[in-house]
């Protein structure tokens, strides 16, 4: 039996042996810089899948070092949200802008991305109360439910979005991408007698100021520059 | 590096469930549409605080009411769809004889105002009593309330009395 453990443990260094050897042939790669756009399918499936969505998000980047990424997001939202107590629709535009870190270190040509990233949205948007309910704790004379119909216009919010997420390049400058988002609202106005419970680009708001998100991308790379990856001095 | 993106990545799935149903459930304590505080007096010393031995109060049509037995603050809920509300106060009315009560009809007049809560609360109401006819006693021949007064008109929460009535 400890012979077994020795020759598996001899086995292992010796595989550790193998790997540090090196292979001094180096090979610069060229790393290319560009723009690349693409859409948020998440929200395209839903407004198919969903009756009481419609939502479009389009989404870019631009390389501007060699981790970090310029990158954006404008979308609208129509969203109904029928609640247990309150029925209403919220429609409106919003634009993201801030930036991505790449800290994947790809190999060879690869231009995957393991990112974090920063954004700060801003919305333009109404709240349309189609109708609510009243809250009578006794309930003696039965619910009481108004339709309303009240539009509230020109509401707007802004918010910081701290992102996690993933890009991965799928065939020739074709990519596929993931991200999740922590919200933090810095601002709205409110709608009189009534609250921004839903933030076209923030998604649905909470008793605090934190909310979350996700998109699930495909973008198209547009390259328009070339650079050489800078070699590591060290070893 | 790698080690923040994981984190990020943990602190939002986290973040997305400790928010989940946090505020789905209208909390208990939270002011929601108020009820008329009623308190009794004497109609004789008019200073002093009455029980009621056993009120009945009750919507005229309907089968089921409100019963109090020895006190002199009382609750009674308000229609949230219209602006009258016409109650009948029945003197030894929870009792099960019924050869005593004695039926006073008391019919509220008011203006409503529907105020937001929060998403689980949904809306309360809250009623304004009309200033020239806010409280009407229907007169009969054998009335056992002898007066009524409001106290404050907003009844826009439970924390002071509205009406007193005295008998």
């Amino acid at each position: 039996m400890l012979k077994y453990i020795f020759s598996l443990t001899l086995g292992c260094v010796s595989f550790v042996g193998t790997a540090q050897v090196k292979d001094t042939a180096k090979v610069v790669y060229p790393e290319r810089y560009g723009l690349r756009l693409g859409v948020d399918l998440h929200r395209l499936a839903r407004t198919f899948y969903e009756t009481d969505y419609r939502g479009l998000e389009l989404v870019g980047d631009y390389r501007l070092t060699r981790r970090f990424y310029i990158a954006g997001e404008l979308g609208n939202e129509d969203k109904t949200v029928d609640d247990d107590r309150l029925n209403f629709t919220t429609k409106g535009t919003y634009f993201k802008a801030g930036f991505d870190y790449n800290s994947f270190e790809n190999w060879l040509d690869m231009e995957n991305m393991i990112y974090v990233g920063m954004r700060y949205g801003v919305s333009s948007f109404s709240q349309t109360l189609n109708s609510y309910k009243i809250y009578d704790p006794t309930n003696y004379y039965g619910e009481t439910v108004i339709t309303s119909g009240e539009k509230f216009n020109g509401l707007t919010a802004s918010w910081i979005e701290v992102i996690g997420g993933i890009k991965a390049e799928l065939f020739n400058n074709l990519y596929l991408g993931f991200s999740l988002r922590l919200n933090y609202l810095v601002s709205d106005k409110k709608p009189a007698n009534f609250d921004n419970l839903y933030i076209p680009g923030f998604n649905r708001t909470y008793d605090g100021k934190f909310g979350a998100g996700l998109n699930y991308t495909v973008s198209y790379f547009i390259p328009i520059y070339k650079k050489n990856k800078p070699i590591a001095e060290k070893k | 590096m790698k080690k923040i993106v994981f984190i990020t990545l943990s602190l939002l799935l986290a973040v997305s469930f400790w928010n989940c149903e946090k505020d789905d459930i209208c909390a208990e304590g939270t002011p929601t549409t108020p009820r008329v505080i009623i308190e009794f007096y004497d109609a004789t010393a008019t200073t002093t605080l009455k029980n009621v031995t056993s009120l009945g109060v009750i919507e005229p049509t309907f089968a089921t009411g409100f019963a109090f037995t020895a006190v002199s603050k009382i609750q009674v809920p308000l229609r949230t769809n219209a602006t009258t509300t016409t109650l009948n106060f029945i003197q030894n009315g929870s009792d099960t004889d019924t050869s005593n009560d004695n039926i006073d009809a008391i019919t509220f007049n008011y203006a409503t105002s529907d105020v937001y809560i929060s998403r689980a609360c949904g809306y309360k109401t809250l009623f304004y009593l009309d200033p020239t006819t806010p409280v009407s006693l229907t007169a009969d021949s054998n009335n056992w309330i002898q007066n009524i007064v409001v106290t404050q008109p907003d009844i826009e929460n439970e924390n002071e009395v509205h009406v007193k009535i005295y008998f």
